[in-house]
């Protein structure tokens, strides 16, 4: 298998360039984060309730065949037309049939990861079809031609002046206004023609309910519900982890879901759909893209549990520094290393490595996914695969072999001392050490530990 | 359009690959962090902390009075509350003309005072697009159906309606520089109207 290039080290490195705006996004996050530990805070019992989710979610995977039936009859029943695919190609054909079947060419989606990760916007213009995004973040990243940088808050990567000259080229807004106020309204303006206009309207789904045949959309902008509503046909997609099995169950996710996003009590609309309205169609598309496969090893099928809250990028200290688009899948950070090298080994076998494992993804997780573990996982099968690049393969096979050699290692640290203090500029120049680049190499020490031990139990001996 | 072979596939590889049983936790959720006499106030300071106003009154016609003062009842209007007549709007087949709504008053069937969401079904909302399209939204909740958190809420409310909704606040948006910006393209305003 051929190598992967390290296509996050790279991007990371351009975002980097602009160091004031690395500032900011590093602050923004971080700012979230805080926002998020006041709402955990809040309720005495966060983590009885984090370990509910988690084995609420476990059970789920360890029946998920069974509840994805049971919400297919209720569904059924409900009069929700259900749908499988098993891969983004599928996914997409199926909307595109229902379009068609309908000869509509409007669509308004709400915010969807998983339409993300099939690539349907692409598909869908490519076919004639008009694609609005009516999230403002994702308007706003979709106006710019780019894909969102996070999950929850997708143009958090730009400031309100980059919104405001898009705007200004886009909406007609006037031209310098950076207004947040201003902007939103012209948004709210331009995206109502679009909701009324529409055809169709595609949401994701934030849980489904075995035992109810319907499912939960959360939003802030009530953009889902606007879109749903209006729209003669309502097409609701899902990747197949998103099932539960009851409607009781809602009550844990929906108090860890908006308190770990973005530390809101609750998101303004949290919308239960059963069935369609009088007169209107609703589908549900039931997606696999990978996830049986990630259901079928046990290292990474708890990353299944995942309710997509973001709370593991916000405090990222990776993420926080290299920015969204870095990772070159639809959902970045620590979660998203995970997720995609399980759809493409080989394209993202860079990301398991963006982490230092420090364990934060972890410890916010709502639903204890143990992240940073998983990560670790990751590049041990990706060493074992050969799908590491070939730089880190030559400097862990040399460390392998200087660490098996205790005289070696005497050796390389004496030679390394002599280097460092005759030859400074040298240690520290980038083009030579990967490790100089951004700081500088420490002073070397005059000795090693080794040296000083002896010589202070030969001291302590006479 | 259902195709069966994707369908079979998947649940067969779900079936290998799934891990063995694992039970589901024997109770679910919490007794409410807030006492009895407290679900009032706390309700009240998340409705504003989401954006929101809450105002307790002790019969209809004070909020009746309180909306009229508030809002231009002469602009299109509809109250779905019996004993608010305040209606001014007739739902046409047409959804695309709720657009002109400027206030929907509607009847609250469960709050939960942990995060201020009020509990909407089809009964209460009627035509499904109306809390999302109208510009101000106005909620009447009566005190006695007030609960502490969501796991008591799911107790009473009927998830076996066509579509219900918890809102908590008006329509909200942060994507520009994390300003938070009340009205994105939900209701610019909520009022609820807490009665006895």
């Amino acid at each position: 298998m051929d190598t992967a290039s390290p296509k996050h080290a790279k991007a990371a490195e351009a975002f980097l360039r602009d160091e004031e705006n690395t500032d900011w996004h590093n602050e923004t996050l971080w700012f979230v984060r805080s926002k998020r530990d006041r709402a955990a805070q809040s309720l005495p019992e966060w983590e009885q309730l984090r370990e509910q989710a988690s084995q609420i979610k476990a059970h789920t995977l360890s029946k998920l065949d069974d509840y994805l039936i049971q919400l297919e009859e209720n569904a059924r029943q409900n009069g929700i037309i259900v749908h499988w695919a098993a891969n983004g190609d599928e996914h997409n054909q199926i909307v595109l049939d229902i379009m068609r079947k309908h000869k509509a060419t409007k669509i308004v989606k709400s915010k969807s990861m998983l339409t993300e990760e099939c690539h349907l916007n692409p598909f869908l213009i490519k076919e004639g079809i008009e694609v609005i995004d009516t999230d403002l973040g994702e308007r706003i990243v979709q106006l710019r031609n780019e894909p969102p940088s996070h999950i929850v808050l997708p143009a958090i990567h730009l400031k309100k002046k980059h919104i405001g000259d898009l705007f200004h080229i886009h909406l007609g807004t006037e031209a310098g206004a950076t207004d947040p106020q201003y902007l939103t309204e012209a948004a709210r303006i331009h995206l109502r023609q679009k909701f009324l206009l529409a055809d169709v309207a595609i949401t994701g789904v934030n849980f489904a309910i075995a035992e109810t045949g319907g499912f939960v959309v959360c939003t802030n902008e009530g953009n889902a519900d606007l879109g749903a509503h209006l729209a003669k046909v309502h097409i609701a997609c899902m990747g197949i982890e998103k099932v539960i099995p009851q409607a009781e169950h809602l009550g844990v996710f929906l108090r860890l879901l908006a308190r770990s996003a973005t530390g809101q009590a609750v998101t303004t609309y949290s919308s239960h759909f059963r069935k369609p309205a009088p007169g209107q169609e609703m589908h549900l598309v039931l997606v696999d893209n990978g996830r049986t496969r990630q259901l079928a090893s046990p290292d990474f099928r708890n990353s299944l549990k995942c309710i997509r809250c973001g709370a593991c990028m916000n405090t990222c200290p990776v993420y926080r520094r290299s920015g969204g688009h870095s990772y070159h899948t639809a959902v970045a950070g620590p979660i998203g290393s995970i997720l995609a090298p399980n759809i493409d080994m080989k394209e993202y076998a860079d990301l398991p490595f963006a982490s230092t494992l420090c364990g934060s993804c972890t410890n916010v997780c709502p639903v204890k996914i143990d992240i940073h573990q998983q990560l670790y996982k990751w590049r041990q099968v990706l060493g074992e695969a050969g799908a590491v690049e070939s730089t880190k393969k030559v400097g862990m096979t040399g460390m392998d072999v200087l660490f098996s050699h205790p005289w070696l290692y005497r050796f390389a640290g004496r030679a390394g001392r002599w280097f460092m203090q005759k030859f400074p500029s040298l240690a520290n120049k980038p083009s030579l050490n990967p490790w100089a680049i951004h700081r500088d190499m420490p002073k070397p020490p005059e000795q090693s530990f080794r040296d000083w031990y002896a010589q202070q139990n030969q001291k302590k001996n006479g | 359009m259902a195709n069966p072979t994707t369908r079979e596939t998947i649940l067969a590889a779900i079936g290998r690959g799934k891990p063995d049983l694992l039970p589901l936790p024997e109770t679910i959720g919490f007794p409410p962090n807030i006492s009895a006499d407290n679900l009032v106030d706390s309700f009240m300071k998340m409705v504003q902390t989401n954006g929101g106003q809450a105002i307790r009154v002790t019969s209809l016609a004070e909020a009746s009075a309180f909306l009229s003062e508030e809002y231009d009842l002469t602009l299109p209007i509809l109250s779905r509350v019996p004993g608010l007549e305040i209606s001014n709007f007739t739902p046409q087949e047409d959804l695309r003309l709720l657009v002109d709504l400027h206030l929907v008053v509607l009847q609250g069937i469960v709050g939960v005072a942990e995060n201020a969401a009020i509990w909407l079904d089809e009964t209460a909302i009627g035509i499904r697009a109306m809390p999302f399209i109208t510009l101000n939204l106005s909620i009447v909740l009566s005190e006695k159906n007030l609960v502490g958190n969501m796991h008591e809420a799911y107790r009473l409310i009927d998830t076996s309606t066509g579509f219900g909704t918890f809102i908590a606040g008006p329509s909200k948006t942060a994507d520009i520089e994390q300003s938070l910006v009340i009205g994105a393209h939900g209701s610019k305003t909520l009022t609820v109207f807490l009665l006895p």
